[in-house]
């Protein structure tokens, strides 16, 4: 199966400041890509350049078509899907507002909602409040439901489970699982539990490249994410 | 000095409360969503002015130019939005330096193409008609229909159409907007062109009622910029009542004063107002403020 998401040989970073060089990975379809790594390893930062919201050299394709230079707006159209780790709402808008945007030209609107609304009941509840008033965890999920309503190709997920109770935890990953089985998932993910749950292949960001490749379940069983992760 | 060309009676009141409205609300695309300290407002407006009475000169057409002005003003507002001001809004003094140069600069060709003597556009409907004992001009009522026809529409526009969701996202935070699928560049654009078109429109709907010369647009410059602040920069709703405090306290004040000193009582209360306001704005925060620990 040829992969959805191809990444070789990515740089990238903030003006003078190099973050990430030399990053190569590859994403097939059904598949979940553990990005590992100690804060401020550019985790974040990688998924910002892959989104195309920051500069990068190398080359990125989505479903074989080369995306490296489009902007933001053009790579969310051509079917990837990005939630952030914080800052992930509008102030101002309401609940239903941010659906209606995430769904704009892919489905109709009320399906999208009622979607919506199936994965996180609370988001169908609160359709109408505004969305910066929403619990931490709530604003965790309405940027979830938002990328997995539009059967994105790529789905980039920053942290989608820091600081969310374990309970609402067990929720969650039954929920993007089910939604992802035909995307290509980029987790960046400090919980290995979730990681072990949700993901298969893990690369692991240190001094900005991957020093460390393998699946998910091995690199733990060996003790290495532990181990370089200092956990 | 400022608006002294209207004569003192209480439809004037009214009058001027919506000039006041109208030559704000395109500031509030431009200053009051997109974040521009847009010292070229003005000049937005003298271009809509100065299109209607060209097309005025060559057509015989007043109507036509009014309908020709913010197409004008639109066009050389996204100009200067994509050629220079894009890449400044994140650098505040310098696009405010941008904004007053091209001011400068708008001011100066039309002063060059124009003269700098004062010229006179027809109003497309004169006449007047009595009503309760007042002498109303129709031009002053459709000046005072048109705002209001302009703001509901403007209203509506930002809050149900597509394009006003958009770029309300677009304003709140543009980078997460791009990452959504929105075009946040050509939204600002379109702001930028919107606003421009309105202040053309104001430019063209007063220019009948005042004699036109290079400095035209600088007398609505500073108001303009006092209600869309007062209003509380940002707020629609904000910037019609501040508009119609403002001008209908300018226009009560000529009735008892010259309108010189009018205009100063303005800006003291203007003054007042801006420095009153944070302190509301506290009160508020601290009232609502939530029990420790939770807040976000
Ligand atoms: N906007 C920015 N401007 C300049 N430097 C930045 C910016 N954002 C992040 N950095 C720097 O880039 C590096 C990588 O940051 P990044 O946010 O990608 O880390 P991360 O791996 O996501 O960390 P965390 O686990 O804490 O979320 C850090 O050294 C950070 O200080
Ligand atoms: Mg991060």
């Amino acid at each position: 199966m040829t992969p959805l998401l191809e990444v070789d040989n990515l740089a990238t970073g903030y003006g003078q400041s190099k973050v990430l060089r030399g990053v190569s990975f590859s994403v097939k379809p059904g598949e979940v890509a553990c990005i590992m790594g100690r804060n401020g390893a550019g985790k974040t930062t990688l998924l910002r350049a892959l989104m195309g919201v920051l500069a990068k050299t190398g080359s990125v394709r989505l479903a074989g078509e080369d995306i490296t230079h489009w902007a933001g707006h053009r790579v969310n159209a051509a079917g990837m899907v990005w939630v952030p780790q914080e800052d992930s709402v509008f102030s101002g808008l309401t609940v239903r507002n941010h659906l209606t945007i995430a769904v704009h030209g892919r489905r109709e609107e009320e399906e999208g909602l009622e979607a919506a609304g199936a994965l996180f009941p609370v988001l169908g509840e609160r359709l109408e409040q505004e969305a910066q008033t929403l619990s931490g965890g709530e604003r965790k999920m309405l940027a979830l439901a938002q990328a997995l309503i539009v059967r994105p190709k790529v789905v980039l997920m920053d942290e989608p489970t820091e600081g969310v109770a374990p309970v609402v935890v067990e929720q969650l990953i039954p929920a993007i699982a089910a939604s992802t089985k035909e995307s290509a998932v980029v987790l960046v993910e400090q919980n290995i539990d979730t990681a072990l749950a949700l993901g298969q292949n893990a690369y692991l960001l240190e001094q900005g490249s991957i020093a460390v490749s393998g699946t998910v379940r091995d690199l733990h069983d060996r003790g290495v994410l532990e181990q370089r992760l200092a956990l | 000095m400022i608006l002294g060309f209207l004569p003192v009676d209480s439809f004037n009141v009214i009058v001027l409360a919506a000039v006041f409205v109208l030559v704000a609300t395109g500031l509030h695309f431009t200053f009051g969503m997109l974040n521009v300290v847009n010292l070229v407002h003005g000049e937005l407006i003298l271009i809509g002015a100065y299109t209607t009475l060209q097309v005025q000169r060559t057509t015989g057409n007043v109507l036509l130019g009014m309908a020709l002005a913010p197409l004008a003003a639109g066009i050389v507002g996204v100009a200067m939005e994509r050629g220079v001001l894009r890449f400044l809004y994140d650098r505040p003094l310098d696009s405010l330096l941008a904004t007053f140069g091209l001011s400068v600069i708008i001011r100066q060709v039309v002063q060059f193409v124009f003269s700098p003597n004062p010229q006179i556009v027809r109003s497309p409907i004169g006449g007047s008609f009595l009503l309760g004992g007042f002498n109303i001009p129709w031009w002053r009522l459709i000046i005072v229909l048109v705002t209001s026809v302009l703001l509901v529409g403007v209203i509506q526009f930002l809050q149900r159409s597509r394009f006003g969701l958009h770029a309300r996202a677009t304003v709140a935070n543009p980078l997460l907007a791009e990452t959504m699928g929105i075009n946040s560049g050509a939204m600002r654009a379109g702001l930028f062109a919107l606003g421009s078109a309105i202040a053309g429109l104001a430019g063209a709907m007063l220019a009948p009622i005042s004699t036109l010369n290079p400095q035209f647009g600088l007398l609505f410059l500073v108001n303009s910029f006092l209600v869309v602040i007062i209003g509380g920069k940002g707020s629609l709703r904000g910037l019609v009542v501040a508009g119609i405090v403002l001008g209908g306290t300018l226009a009560a004040l000529q009735f008892v004063m010259s309108t010189v000193m009018a205009q100063i009582l303005i800006l003291a209360i203007a003054i007042i107002g801006v420095r009153v306001r944070p302190l509301l704005g506290l009160l508020r925060e601290w009232r609502g403020r939530r029990p420790l620990g939770s807040a976000v």
